[in-house]
C-alpha cells in the first residue's frame, strides 16, 4: 500500500470489468480500482471476489504493469486486537432494497432508487452528469419521486418508522435535475407528508414549488406498470379526494428509506448494545449518544435516522463523551512531533533545486522530462536539477534531504503531480533538511500535462517547461513564513443556562476545563422549565433538577445569573468578556465561547388566542394535564391546531417539535379519557424518525387528523358565554366541518427576538439568519461551529429543536471548544494576509469583505490590520485593496504577476 | 509556411475546487488542449482585476478565472467577492474595447473534471477563433487608463 | 433499558476506537485526535467517505457533497 502512487495503471491494465456499488450499480468498475477519484486514502484495491487471478489462478495483468511494484497477491487478512477506553458506533445505513414492493417493478430498468438517482446527477457518475435514463439513455422529460418506499411502512417491511431525510433529498433531487435538463423538464413527487422540518428546508421546499414548478402531488402510489411497446412507466394513484388517476413518466425514482444492516446488528449483538425500536441502537432522550454498555457510544443513523448535519453534531457529541470518560488519560497515547531547527536562508539569494518525476511512464511516457530537466538548468536562480523514477518515494526523499545540505539548495520545485496530493509531503522533507517548508513549489507536469496531453507529446513538454518556469520564478520571490505560537486561555464561557448551556458547561467542566455560565434570568433552566416530557415520554423536570444540581455543585463551574454580556474583545484562545452581574460590572478571560441563549415561544394573535381560558398552548396543555385541572378533567372533545404562526410567509420555517407535541398531548387526553374526541387540525404531520410511532398509536387510538391549507386556515370562534366554534375545511369532503370542543390547543411556533440575538452575535462576530437563529459555518459539516473561531453555537438559539436534539448539539458544541481548549498554543501564521501599514490608506474594503472577521481598523492610526490568529488566507483582502498594500504570503502580489509574467512569455 | 495560431489561455484556479476539478480531469484522462497555463491560487477571491488585466498586458489571448460555485468556497463567501470583481473585470474590457468573450469566469467543483476539460475545450476554441488579442498600446482606452 | 451508568475508571486507557469512516465516524475520529486522544478508525471498504461521498449535491444549500 505505501508503494502505490495512485496511477491507476492496475485499473486500466485489469481486464475484468464488475459492477460499481460506489455507483449504486449503475456503471462499472475495474477489479483492481479505487473506490472513487477523491478517496482517501488514494491507494488501488483488488477485489478478491472478482479478480481473475483469485478466481481462475491466472491473469496478474496489473502486478506485471504497476511501476512500482506494488500489488502483492500474498497479501492475506490480518487480525489486530486494539486496547482502547471507548467504543464511538458509526457504522452508518444500508439504504431500503425496493425489491420486496411487488407492485413497484423496481426490475424495470427506469425505475430506480434514489441513490442510483443521486448517482446519474453526479458529474463522476455513471453518465459524466448527463441526466439520461439507463435502459435507452434518453434524457427523461417526465420524471416521479416516489415517496416512503421503505418508511412509514409495516406492510412491505418492517421500517415503521420516517427516515427523515427522504422527503428533503427528493425535493433537492427534482430541483437539481431541472437545473441539469431545464425547466421544461416535468417533476412530480408523490408524498403523503411534506417533511421538511429542518432549518430552511421549508424554504427550500417553498422555492421548489414556487419557482421551480417542481409538482407535488399528496398520495400513496398504489402501483408502477411498464407502458407495453415503450421505455415509459405507468403510476396509478388515488387523488386526495378519491379519484383513481394514472399518469405515465419516463423515469421513476423511489425515495427508498434508510435503514440498519444485518452486519450492524451482528456487531451490536457482539458488543452487547441493546437494540431498540426499528432495530436502531436504543438510546435515551437525555443521553443521546450513550448506549446500553458504558463506554460505546453511537452517532449517525444507527442512532435513529438522521440527516447530516444532526450526524455530524452527535459525532461531536460521541467524541466529548468519550473525552470525558477518559479524561484521566488525555494526551496519554497521541505522539508529539519532534521539534526541528531552521535554517536562515531569508538574507541567501535564491540556490533553487528542481526535480523532474517520471513518475514511472506517467509522466515520462508522454513528456520529455530529459528536456524538461535541461531547460530547467538554464533557468536564473537554479543551483541544481535532477531526474527521479518517483520523486515521492522514500529513498528519494531521503536522497533530496541530502542533496539539499550538500549543495546548499534553499528553494525547492519538485516538477511532478499535484501540489493538493503530494505538497505536504515533500515540505516534510524540507523541514527534516532544516528548510522553512514555504519555500516550496510544485509544477503540476503529471495530472494538468501529460494525462490530459497523451497525444500532444511535444505541446505536453513545452507546457512542462512553463510550468517549472512559473514555478521556479515563483519560489525564487518566496520568503520563509513564520507560524508564531499564541498562549490559550482554557476555560470557556457558556452564554444561556438551559438544558443546551447546563449541558455544554458540565461538557466542559467534566473534562477539567473551568466554565463561566451566564444566565439572564434570576434561575437555571431556560425553557427545559416549561417542558414536561420527552416525546416518548419521560418526565423532563427530575432530569432538569439533577442536571441544575450538578451544574451548581461542580467545582469547575460559575454560574452568573442575571447575568449579561456587555461587550467581547479577542479572539480564539484569547477572549476578554465584560459583564453586567445584577448591575455590578465583571471580567473574564476565556478560550471559547458557546452561544445557547435559547429561544422563545410564540403568543400567538390568532384563533382566538388570549380570549378564553380555554384555549391553551401546548406547554400550558402540559402543566393543566399534569395537574388534573377541571377543565381538562371535565372536557369531552379537544381540538389542536398545528403551525400557529410557523410556515407562514412571514415565519416560513417549520417548528420541528409542535407536530410531536400535539400528538403526544392528544394521546394523554386520550388516556385520561379514551371518550374524549380529539382532533388534530394539520398541514403535514412531521412526526419525523421514530416519532412515527406516536402518530401511528394516536391513530389506532381514535385521534381523528383533519387537514387544512394555509389559504384555508380554520376559523376560531369565541361566543360570549365561553364555547368554542373551531370551523375547518375537510380535504376529503370537500366540505367545512364544525367542531365545539371544550378545549382548543394551539401550536405555536418557536421564535427568536431579534434585538437579543443580534447584540450578542455583534459583539462575538458571528451571524444570524433572517429568522433570527444563529448561523453556523456550515450547514452540513460544521453545524455547531462559527466561521469565527472559538465561538460555537447550540440548543434552540441555532433552530427550534427536541431535547435530545439540544443536548446532542451541546455535547458537540462542548467537543469543538475542547478542540482549541486542549492545545496548549494555536498556530498563527503560514500562508496568511499582512498589511502595509506604509501603503494602507484606511478605507476599510478589506474589513468589508474578510469573511473572518479577521481584519481590525486601528481608530488610532487610522489603518488596517490582519489578526494573524483568525486569518485563514483566502487572499481576498489582497484582492480588493486598492493600492495593493496587502500581500498573501505564499501568493503575494509579486510572486502572481511574476508566474504571470513567466507563463506568457514563452 | 507561417504556423497556425496557438491561442496563449492564463487561467487562475481556486485551490480547493476548480484546481482539484482539473487534477480529476487528468486522474480521468480526459483530453484537452494544451494552451492553458495555471496559476494555483488558495480561492478565487485572491484574483484581483489587476492580475486579469495584467495577464492582458502581457500577452494572453484568454483569461479563465475558475472557482468553487456559489456556496461551496472554501473560505465561505470569497467567491461573492470574485463574483462582483469578475463582473466589474468584463466591464472594464468591455469599455476598453476588448472583447469581453476573451475573459471567462466559471464555477467548478472538484468533483467537475469533465466540465473542466469541457470548459478548457470551449474555451480555446472561442479563443482560438477570435485570433491573436490586439496588442495593449492598440486599445487606447486600456493602455492610458490602466 | 438505557441508563448506563459512567463507571469513570482513575486510570483508563487514552485511545478510542471509532467504528465506521463515514461523515459521523471521520466527525468523531477528529474531534477525538484534536482534543489529545489516539483514534483508530476502522472502515470496511477502501476509502473513508461513506454514504456522504456517493451524493451529488446536499439540501438545502445545493452544496456539493464532495
Ligand atoms: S476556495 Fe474556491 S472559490 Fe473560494
Amino acid at each position: 500500500m505505501d508503494k502505490c502512487i495512485a496511477c491507476g495503471t492496475c485499473a486500466e491494465k485489469c481486464p475484468r470489468k464488475v459492477t460499481d456499488e460506489y455507483n449504486a450499480g449503475l456503471g462499472k468498475r475495474k477489479a483492481a480500482y479505487v473506490k472513487f477519484p477523491q478517496a482517501v486514502p488514494l491507494k488501488y484495491v483488488i477485489d478478491k471476489d472478482h479478480c481473475i487471478y483469485f478466481e481462475k489462478g491466472k491473469c496478474r495483468a496489473c502486478e506485471k504493469f504497476c511501476p512500482t511494484q506494488a500489488v502483492n497477491f500474498d497479501d492475506q487478512d490480518r487480525e489486530f486486537t486494539l486496547e482502547v477506553g471507548s467504543v464511538i458506533l458509526a457504522p452508518g445505513f444500508e439504504p431500503f432494497d425496493p425489491g420486496v414492493y411487488d407492485t413497484y417493478s423496481y426490475s424495470h430498468p427506469n425505475v430506480i432508487t434514489s441513490m442510483e438517482f443521486e448517482r446519474i446527477l453526479s458529474s463522476s457518475g455513471p453518465f459524466e452528469g448527463h441526466l439520461v435514463r439507463p435502459s435507452d439513455h434518453q434524457e427523461p422529460k417526465k420524471i416521479a419521486w416516489l415517496q416512503c418506499v421503505g418508511s412509514r411502512d409495516i406492510h412491505h417491511c418492517d421500517n415503521g418508522y420516517c427516515s427523515g431525510v427522504c422527503c428533503m433529498y427528493a425535493i433537492k433531487e427534482a430541483a437539481i435535475a431541472k437545473e441539469h435538463a431545464g425547466a421544461d423538464l416535468n417533476t412530480a413527487i408523490f408524498f403523503m407528508d411534506m417533511r421538511t422540518p429542518g432549518k430552511d428546508f421549508d424554504k427550500y421546499y417553498e422555492r421548489a414549488k414556487a419557482e421551480k414548478g417542481v409538482r407535488f402531488i399528496r398520495s400513496r402510489v398504489h402501483s408502477i406498470e411498464p407502458l407495453p411497446g415503450t421505455d415509459d412507466l405507468a403510476i396509478q394513484y388515488v387523488t386526495e379526494d378519491g379519484r383513481i388517476t394514472e399518469e405515465v413518466f419516463n423515469l421513476v425514482v423511489l425515495s427508498v428509506g434508510l435503514q440498519i444492516s444485518k452486519d450492524t446488528l451482528e456487531l451490536a449483538e457482539k458488543l452487547g448494545v441493546e437494540i431498540g425500536d426499528g432495530r436502531f441502537a436504543a438510546t435515551s432522550p437525555f443521553q443521546p449518544v450513550q448506549t446500553s454498555r458504558t463506554g460505546i457510544y453511537v452517532c449517525g443513523v444507527f442512532q435513529s435516522p438522521k440527516d447530516i448535519p444532526l450526524s455530524v453534531m452527535e459525532a461531536s457529541a460521541a467524541a466529548a463523551e468519550s473525552a470525558t470518560l477518559l479524561a484521566p488519560a488525555r494526551n496519554s497515547l497521541t505522539r508529539k512531533p519532534p521539534e526541528l531547527s531552521e535554517k536562515d536562508v531569508a538574507a541567501q539569494e535564491p540556490r533553487v533545486g528542481v526535480f523532474v518525476c517520471h513518475c514511472g511512464v506517467n509522466i515520462a511516457g508522454v513528456v520529455d522530462v530529459e528536456a524538461v530537466a535541461d531547460y530547467a538548468e538554464t533557468l536564473p536562480g537554479v543551483a541544481y536539477v535532477e531526474r527521479n523514477l518517483f520523486t515521492c518515494a522514500q529513498d528519494t526523499q531521503d536522497k533530496m534531504k541530502q542533496i539539499i545540505e550538500e549543495h546548499n539548495l534553499n528553494r525547492i520545485v519538485v516538477a511532478a503531480c499535484s501540489p493538493r496530493t503530494h505538497e505536504a509531503l515533500f515540505q516534510e522533507t524540507l523541514k527534516q533538511a532544516g528548510l522553512n517548508k514555504y519555500l516550496f513549489e510544485m509544477a503540476n507536469i503529471r495530472n494538468q500535462g501529460s494525462w490530459v496531453h497523451m497525444n500532444e507529446p511535444e505541446a505536453a513538454t513545452e507546457k512542462a517547461k512553463d510550468l517549472v518556469r512559473m514555478a521556479v520564478a515563483k519560489v525564487a520571490l518566496q520568503q520563509p513564513l513564520g507560524e508564531m505560537q499564541l498562549g490559550v486561555t482554557k476555560s470557556a464561557l457558556v452564554v444561556g443556562g438551559g438544558i443546551a448551556g447546563m449541558t455544554a458547561a458540565l461538557t466542559l467542566a467534566d473534562q477539567g476545563y473551568p466554565v463561566t455560565l451566564v444566565e439572564r434570568k434570576d434561575v437555571l433552566g431556560g425553557h427545559g422549565r416549561k417542558l414536561y416530557s420527552t416525546w416518548d415520554g419521560q418526565p423532563v423536570a427530575p432530569f432538569l433538577d439533577e442536571l441544575i444540581k450538578r451544574v451548581e455543585a461542580h467545582p469547575e463551574i460559575t454560574v452568573l445569573t442575571k447575568a449579561r454580556i456587555t461587550d467581547v474583545q479577542g479572539f480564539v484562545g484569547n477572549f476578554h468578556t465584560v459583564l453586567d452581574v445584577d448591575g455590578q460590572r465583571r471580567e473574564v478571560d476565556h478560550g471559547v465561547a458557546v452561544i445557547a441563549v435559547g429561544a422563545h415561544s410564540l403568543k400567538p394573535d390568532e384563533y382566538g388566542y388570549g380570549k378564553s381560558d380555554r384555549i391553551f398552548l401546548n406547554l400550558d396543555l402540559d402543566q393543566a394535564i399534569g395537574e388534573r385541572d377541571e377543565r381538562i378533567v371535565t372536557a369531552r372533545s379537544a381540538v389542536f391546531i398545528q403551525c400557529v404562526g410557523s410556515r407562514e410567509p412571514d415565519r416560513p420555517y417549520c417548528s420541528r417539535v409542535c407536530c410531536s407535541h400535539s400528538i403526544e398531548n392528544a394521546l394523554r387526553l386520550k388516556k385520561l379519557n379514551p371518550d374524549m374526541d380529539v382532533y388534530v387540525l394539520y398541514r403535514d404531520i412531521r412526526t419525523f424518525g421514530l416519532r412515527e410511532n406516536l402518530y401511528k398509536e394516536a391513530r389506532a387510538r381514535g385521534v381523528l387528523f383533519i387537514r387544512f391549507d394555509l389559504e384555508n386556515k380554520p376559523v376560531v370562534q369565541v361566543a360570549s358565554d365561553g364555547t368554542l366554534k373551531v370551523t375547518v375545511k375537510d380535504h376529503v369532503l370537500q366540505r367545512p366541518v364544525v367542531l365545539t370542543p371544550d378545549i382548543l390547543t394551539l401550536a405555536g411556533a418557536i421564535v427568536m427576538r431579534e434585538s437579543e440575538a443580534d447584540e450578542l452575535a455583534k459583539m462575538f462576530k458571528v451571524p444570524v439568519n433572517a429568522e433570527g437563529f444563529f448561523l453556523e459555518a456550515h450547514a452540513k459539516l460544521r453545524p455547531v461551529d462559527f466561521a469565527t473561531d472559538g465561538v460555537f453555537v447550540a440548543g434552540l438559539a441555532h433552530y427550534p429543536k427536541p431535547t435530545e436534539e439540544c443536548i446532542a448539539q451541546a455535547k458537540a458544541a462542548a467537543s469543538r471548544a475542547a478542540t482549541v481548549l486542549a492545545k496548549d498554543s494555536i498556530t498563527a501564521g503560514g500562508v496568511v494576509a499582512v498589511v502595509n501599514k506604509d501603503l494602507c490608506c484606511g478605507c476599510q474594503g478589506c474589513v468589508q469583505c474578510c469573511p473572518f472577521g479577521a481584519i481590525d481598523y486601528l481608530e488610532r492610526e487610522g489603518k488596517c490590520e490582519v489578526n494573524q490568529a483568525l486569518c485563514k488566507g483566502c487572499g481576498t483582502c489582497a484582492a480588493t485593496c486598492p493600492s495593493e498594500a496587502i500581500t498573501l504570503l505564499g501568493f503575494s502580489h509579486l510572486q502572481l504577476y511574476a508566474q504571470i509574467d513567466e507563463a506568457l512569455s514563452a | 509556411m507561417q504556423n497556425p495560431f496557438e491561442p496563449k489561455i492564463l487561467a487562475f484556479l481556486c485551490n480547493w475546487c476548480s484546481y482539484a476539478g482539473a487534477d480529476l480531469a487528468g486522474v480521468s484522462r480526459l483530453q484537452y488542449p494544451p494552451n492553458i497555463r495555471v496559476v494555483r491560487v488558495m480561492c478565487s477571491g485572491t484574483v484581483s482585476p489587476h492580475h486579469v488585466i495584467h495577464a492582458f498586458q502581457r500577452g494572453a489571448d484568454g483569461v479563465l478565472v475558475a472557482g468553487c460555485h456559489i456556496g461551496d468556497c472554501h473560505y465561505l463567501k470569497g467567491n461573492y467577492m470574485t463574483l462582483k470583481r469578475m463582473k466589474f473585470v468584463q466591464e472594464l474590457i468591455r469599455f476598453a474595447g476588448y472583447n469581453p468573450e476573451r475573459f471567462r469566469l466559471e464555477w467548478i467543483s472538484s468533483a467537475e473534471g469533465v466540465k473542466f476539460a469541457e470548459v478548457v475545450r470551449d474555451f480555446t476554441e472561442k479563443v482560438r477563433s477570435l485570433g491573436p488579442a490586439p496588442s495593449f498600446e492598440a486599445s487606447p482606452r486600456l493602455a492610458m487608463g490602466l | 433499558m438505557v441508563n448506563a451508568t459512567r463507571t469513570a475508571s482513575s486510570n483508563p486507557i487514552g485511545s478510542v476506537l471509532v467504528v465506521g469512516g463515514g461523515i459521523a465516524g471521520v466527525q468523531a475520529a477528529l474531534d477525538l485526535a484534536d482534543t489529545g486522544y489516539f483514534v483508530h478508525l476502522i472502515e470496511k471498504t477502501s476509502a473513508i467517505g461513506g454514504a456522504m461521498s456517493m451524493l451529488d449535491k446536499t439540501f438545502p444549500t445545493d452544496d456539493c457533497a464532495m
